[in-house]
């Protein structure tokens, strides 16, 4: 008698879950399908009366919709290789190694964190001017992992901590080195750490907007949200219009992650049980 | 051996002769601003100027976004940019923070006078800060009285001349057509600086304004109370305006109006194209366009928009910049402008050009209202001031301050800032 | 390098020191990228705002500015504005962060559950997460609107009266609340979810065999495994939750009045609108100062419960 119930309860909190993540992702999607007049009407529609791909023709015919995608792939997948290569090498050699000065950096990593990225735009532009690196997607990488990296530092570092030493230790006494101990040991364990610090390095830069439109304004170098923007007026604000534009931008990213999560966690884990 | 070196001299002395005719220009427009239609505007230019080369630069599609990206670019003294457009409310901050290049360098000393005569008159004070001229108009804009003509012509109503019987005419309306979902007058109430334009509004059609011509403060509680008080007996006490006008932006009421749902709308002119040629309009020639209305023994004012062209004091070509900077805003470009892209032109005479017309033919009636358009306050500290004003009218319409109150701490932020 | 290490760490493998010595550099090597990225993109514009900071620069009245000290600060101190600014964000994190806390906790531990198929699950944590901030802000006033919002469809659908969310000030605060739980929630399920998957599952069965309830599953294994991740999550969420800007700015402007108006957003307008650079750098070192004082309350927390 549990297991039908259960079953149930498991379909019912799934549910939930799925709603209570998708609604917005639903009405954008619905509003895609809508004219802008059909948004006027009062009660409110829900499924659109006449579903047209309008907007949606409209969307690639007015902006370079796909080279922004491309644009912000580039970046995003750019900014993350650097933030999570960079931050493992830091959360490990924290978390590991016997510095004296650990916790001072770690606290200082934290507190870069509070301080708004809207705040520090005038220095960051004139660093990236100086260097050249403005309209370039190196300069963008450059910032959003910087962006990414004391949240990914420590949610690593936390995984780091919670991996037994004795694992590393025996692998250091079969003639492992540290560095060989991190790739083949601590990095596969703690494979749902890697993940998360990816993921959030990924949607970090792929949601960016003030540092994306400040750096990268060029037309064939704009990111997505940047980009989306633009197709707004002084006064006008075209919802169908952008609304396809975003389904544009977040469903192949949505769809890619929840499909492949699972094969990359376990990929990452595969090495471990392996070696 | 010596041959060589020549020619090797020459050949560079003419390479970097030809190079140094090649001129970078950095032309700074918003999204919203057709780049497309200026990329031709352009391209004319440069085909009249060999060696001239002049690129555009998108930074945004709204004003805010625009001053965001601008604020960041200037204040960082960057020589990439030769010329901005700018909204009419941002070239006094612009002289003050020393980002754009004074124009009467350029102009011998009668010529600007003349020239400036040629402009709808209001941008000469928008466009002059402490005697300098800083910008150019690209193109115009007010803020229009849109009505729908057949309501009034079915109750016998001539377009309103005073705001009471803009009032009554709504109230007829509304109450001879038992409609729910229409209603009498719509106006800007939420945080944008279309809002400030409601506050000054009833003060201009009182006959009063803000500062006076020396640009010293005027406003007083009274005033300011009036104006707050106007707005919202157009909710409670007229019924003419439903309770919710703190959240109504300005293109809310724009596609209300154009479903049919206002019978007055204080709208920019960007409101009459979707009227006419939005495929889903509900109003396709029905709507009409008046001046602003007054009340008894005042004016009718409405406020000045539009768009102007300032040199940045970074550019490292000025003088360049200068030549197109006056191509930009001459009446030939004016004229692209208005037939490619409906913008209102900024010389008078262009409204009365058969081409133009055309094209648009309400810009016939449009010509009183940007005659009689007011530039809002110009101060290095606009945007403070701004603040304080529509924070003040929106804070009433929410019904969180009394009038008495919001208008005692808006003359009370502005006398902080003008000094006073 | 790493082979020339791994022989020398083979070799001393009894001796202390010198082990200490290619861990220190090791060590160095490993944080080097870290302080060179952040040396470029941070650490150069946080000296440059504090010293900002300490200048009286107001392009209003000019291009350049004149060194004042503390006056910034001080004026700070008899500001109004700031006050409220103030009250506003720290009213918004005393509400968002423990509402995101549980409502990803919940989330997390919904997902963590045996799905046969797993992927809408994931993608309905994902989705709120990876929607931009600059549209989740315009999305939410659209559903709060009054004429066109869904919120107010359904009041009307269930009976109700429909609210003014948008220009009522209290009702403001709770529908940008909610929007900012909602969208947050993701980050700390995301957070949480990692860290309850890495929680060995013998722990769970030696529970199941000692015969233990799920609550006593709950708060003597979950929980304190969850510790180290949900304090991540916590202080991320917090300092995110002081630095609140896109979503009322999106909302409500900050409207009615001040009612919504927070301490980022009054820093924009002293820098990008009022162009008033030295006392909005002021306000920016005060945010920092707020979120500092934060998490050294959370350590502080974190050590007396290690302490036990």
């Amino acid at each position: 008698m549990r297991v039908p119930l259960f079953r149930l309860g498991l379909w019912l909190s799934g549910l939930v879950l799925v709603f209570n993540g998708l609604f917005p992702a639903l009405w954008i999607l619905f509003t895609s399908l809508k004219t802008e007049a059909e948004l006027s009407r009062i009660p409110i529609t829900y499924w659109p009366d006449n579903p047209t791909l309008a907007n949606y023709q409209r969307a690639f015919r007015e902006a370079p919709l796909a080279r922004y995608f491309l644009n912000s792939v580039v970046v995003a997948a750019g900014a993350t290789l650097l933030c999570v290569t960079v931050s493992a090498m830091a959360a490990y050699a924290l978390a590991r190694l016997r510095i004296p000065y650990a916790g001072g950096f770690l606290l200082s990593l934290v507190a870069l964190a509070m301080f708004p990225p809207a705040t520090l735009l005038v220095p960051l532009y004139q660093i990236f001017t100086g260097l050249g690196l403005r309209n370039t997607y190196l300069g963008l990488i450059l910032t959003h992992a910087a962006l990414s990296l004391p949240v990914a530092v420590l949610v690593l570092y936390s995984f780091f901590k919670t991996i037994p030493k004795d694992l590393e230790s025996a692998a250091l006494v079969d003639g492992c080195t540290r560095i060989g101990a991190l790739r083949y040991v601590v990095i596969p364990l703690s494979g749902p750490g890697v993940f998360t610090a990816a993921l959030l390095a990924f949607v970090n830069s792929w949601d960016e907007f003030l540092l994306a439109l400040t750096l990268n304004p060029a037309k064939e170098m704009r990111t997505l949200p940047v980009g989306i923007t633009l197709y707004q007026g002084e006064y006008l604000f075209p919802w169908p219009l952008i609304s396809a534009a975003l389904v544009v931008a977040l469903v192949p990213v949505a769809l890619v992650i929840a499909l492949f999560q699972e094969r990359i966690v376990a990929g990452l884990t595969q090495g471990a049980l392996k070696g | 051996m010596v041959r060589l070196l020549v020619g090797v001299l020459v050949a560079l002395l003419l390479a970097s002769g030809a190079l140094a005719q090649q001129v970078k220009l950095r032309v700074f427009i918003g999204g919203q601003q057709r780049p497309d239609v200026m990329r031709k505007i352009l391209d004319v230019y440069e085909q009249r100027n060999p060696g001239v080369k002049v690129e555009i630069e998108v930074g945004g599609a709204t004003s805010d976004q625009q001053q965001q990206y601008l604020t960041t670019v200037l204040t960082s003294r960057d020589p990439s940019l030769d010329i901005i457009l700018i909204d009419i409310i941002r070239p006094a901050q612009y002289k003050a923070a020393g980002w754009s290049e004074p124009l009467d360098r350029y102009l011998p000393l009668g010529a600007r006078d003349s020239l400036l005569r040629q402009y709808l008159p209001a941008y000469v004070r928008a466009n002059i800060v402490d005697g300098t001229l800083v910008a150019l108009p690209a193109f115009a804009d007010a803020q229009f009285l849109f009505y729908r003509k057949d309501l009034l012509d079915k109750y016998g109503f001539k377009p309103p001349t005073t705001w009471d019987e803009a009032i009554g005419q709504a109230q007829t309306i509304l109450q001879g057509e038992r409609n729910p979902n229409l209603n009498g007058i719509g106006f800007m109430g939420n945080i944008s600086e279309g809002t400030v334009c409601s506050f000054l509004l009833p003060i201009w059609a009182a006959g009063g304004d803000v500062t006076d011509e020396r640009g010293r403060l005027v406003l007083t509680e009274d005033m300011a109370r009036r104006s707050l008080q106007f707005w919202l007996d157009l909710m409670d006490r007229h019924r003419v305006s439903p309770p919710n006008m703190a959240e109504k932006a300005q293109d809310t009421i724009r596609r209300e109006m154009q479903q049919g749902r206002w019978i007055f709308g204080t709208l920019f002119a960007y409101a009459w194209a979707h009227f006419q040629n939005d495929p889903d309009s509900q109003v396709k020639g029905k709507i009409g366009v008046a001046v602003m209305p007054r009340f008894e023994g005042g004016r009718s004012a409405s406020c000045l928009g539009g768009w102007q062209w300032t040199i940045s004091n970074f550019s490292r070509n000025k003088a360049q910049a200068y030549r197109l900077l006056r191509y930009l805003s001459s009446p030939e470009v004016a004229k692209v402008l208005a037939l490619e892209a409906s913008n209102l032109p900024a010389f008078p005479e262009l409204y009365r050009d058969p081409d133009v017309l055309r094209a648009n033919p309400w810009f016939a009636d449009a010509l009183p209202v940007v005659l009689n358009a007011r530039a809002r306050p110009v101060h290095p500290r606009y945007p403070e001031i701004a603040d304080v004003m529509r924070r003040g009218l929106n804070a009433v319409l929410a019904r969180t301050k009394t009038p008495e109150q919001a208008a005692r701490e808006i003359v009370q932020g502005l006398r902080t800032i003008y000094g006073q | 390098m790493s082979r020339g290490l791994g022989r020398s760490t083979a070799n001393r493998a009894m001796r202390r020191s010198p082990r200490d010595l290619s861990e220190r550099a090791l060590a160095s090597w490993l944080l080097l990228p870290a302080f060179a990225l952040l040396g470029l993109v941070a650490v150069y514009p946080v000296l440059d705002l504090m010293v900002t900071s300490l200048y009286e620069l107001h392009l209003a009245y000019g291009p350049k500015g004149a060194f004042v000290g503390l006056a910034n600060y001080e004026r700070l101190l008899e500001d109004a504005r700031f006050a409220n600014a103030l009250r506003v964000t720290l009213l918004i994190t005393l509400v968002t962060v423990p509402g995101a806390a549980l409502l990803g906790l919940l989330l997390a531990l919904l997902a963590n559950l045996p799905y046969t198929v797993k992927w809408p699950v994931r993608l309905g944590l994902l989705l709120p997460w990876a929607m931009p901030l600059v549209f989740a802000g315009l999305i939410f006033r659209w559903f709060f609107e009054s004429d066109y919002g869904v919120v107010n469809d359904v009041l009307r659908k269930l009976g109700l009266a429909p609210l003014f969310w948008l220009s009522d000030p209290r009702l403001a605060f709770w529908a940008i609340s909610a929007s900012i739980i909602w969208k947050t929630s993701s980050f700390v399920a995301l957070v949480l979810l990692a860290g309850l998957q890495s929680i060995p599952k013998e722990y769970y069965e030696a529970a199941q065999v000692d015969g233990a309830n799920a609550w006593q599953v709950f708060y003597r294994i979950t929980l304190p495994l969850l510790a180290p991740s949900l304090f991540v999550a916590l202080v991320f969420r917090t300092i995110t939750a002081l630095q609140t800007f896109d979503i009322p700015y999106a909302m409500t402007g900050g409207g009615p009045g001040n009612a919504t108006e927070t301490l980022a957003m009054y820093i924009r307008t002293q820098t990008v609108e009022n162009l008033n650079f030295g006392y909005g750098s002021a306000t920016a070192v005060a945010l920092f100062v707020l979120c500092m004082a934060t998490t050294a309350l959370y350590l502080r927390f974190l050590q007396r419960e290690e302490g036990e």
